[in-house]
């Protein structure tokens, strides 16, 4: 599930974040003395940000009980941002995917009750006081956005998953030239009803429909007795 | 893998990419990989009033799984050669 930005406030005895030791997380590299920037915000400093090999934590430096963290995965761009026009100081400009929510159409839904709504936050800046260490930082984020590809799912996997038609040819029943042998439409070709096209799992035996919704009205008072279609 | 050998074959020219939140940008393409990361060099954004703060950057990384569409140059691509090639892998040939 894509999270988005949220608060992180998990720390080890040093100050550093905790991290999932048990999935493989590492630390990749710490930047002190950096400003964030949420969405339209003013900046927040002093912080320290440190790049997992899962997701990005950055964490005040005055208040131990601040913090914030995003995943890679939902960091959908990032780059250098330098024209001081736009934005005051030299910054790493990232993007955060951001789930909608159908019942939405406020654009200024971040503070609508007075409190921030971290989920809602589509951009992020983070401002080093060492500006040239922003490329460094570009770099690493490539890398961590390299390291968090999207998860595959079980059945993505298998090529032939897929059951897509490419041209009228291949419609043809009972093997005509060049087939593979899953493109074959089996058995009785004149009745496709209830065949599935290679899938077996969604084919039925034939239609079938066994909901009440269907039934006549004055059966619907006697609903434990058998139907008979 | 069809599409990262056709995006490395791509390098260095202009194209436009979509991503899903609608923003399209402009740029070179400088490199890409097996998921699909996108490196743009020399972006701009295409709709600018809607995205005012990418009007600053320059070079950016766009993850692959954001992307909508990457809008190629009509004279650098070969409609039937990606058709069959697509067509190919697709039945895992």
């Amino acid at each position: 599930m894509v999270v988005g930005l949220r608060e992180f406030a998990l720390r080890t005895g040093d100050g550093s974040p905790a991290l999932d030791e048990s999935s493989g997380e590492e630390l990749m590299h710490v930047q002190p003395s950096v400003a964030v920037a949420l969405g339209d915000r003013s900046v927040e400093s002093p912080g320290t940000l440190y790049i997992t090999s899962r997701k990005l934590i950055w964490l005040s430096d005055a208040d131990v009980a601040k913090g914030y963290a995003v995943d890679f995965l939902s960091i959908s761009l990032h780059a250098v941002s330098r024209d001081p026009q736009t934005y005051s100081s030299p910054c790493i400009y990232t993007q955060i995917e951001v789930v909608e929510d159908e019942d939405e159409e406020d654009e200024d839904e971040e503070e609508s009750n007075g409190v921030l709504d971290l989920s809602k936050i589509r951009e992020m800046r983070l401002v080093p006081s060492d500006s040239t260490q922003l490329d460094t930082l570009f770099d690493v984020f490539c890398e961590c956005a390299e390291l968090n590809p999207e998860p595959i799912e079980e059945e993505g996997e298998e090529e032939n998953g897929h059951n897509w038609v490419f041209s009228a040819d291949q419609m043809v029943v009972g093997g005509g030239g060049e087939e593979d042998a899953e493109w074959q439409i089996s058995q009785s070709p004149t009745s496709v009803i209830g065949h599935s096209n290679g899938d077996e799992s969604i084919a039925q035996p034939m239609l079938e429909i066994n909901d009440q919704r269907f039934d006549d009205a004055e059966e619907m008072v006697h609903e434990n007795e058998t139907k008979d279609h | 893998m069809l599409f990262f050998s056709y995006f490395k074959d791509l390098v260095g020219q202009e194209v436009t990419v979509e991503l899903k939140n609608d923003l399209a940008i402009r740029g070179t393409l400088h490199s890409v990989d097996q998921y699909l990361n996108i490196k743009l060099e020399n972006t701009r954004v295409v709709d600018q009033d809607k995205f005012p703060h990418m009007l600053s950057v320059r070079n950016c990384f766009i993850r692959g799984s954001v992307v909508r569409y990457v809008q190629l140059p009509p004279d650098g691509v070969d409609v039937d050669l990606l058709h069959d090639a697509a067509r190919r892998e697709a039945r895992g040939a």
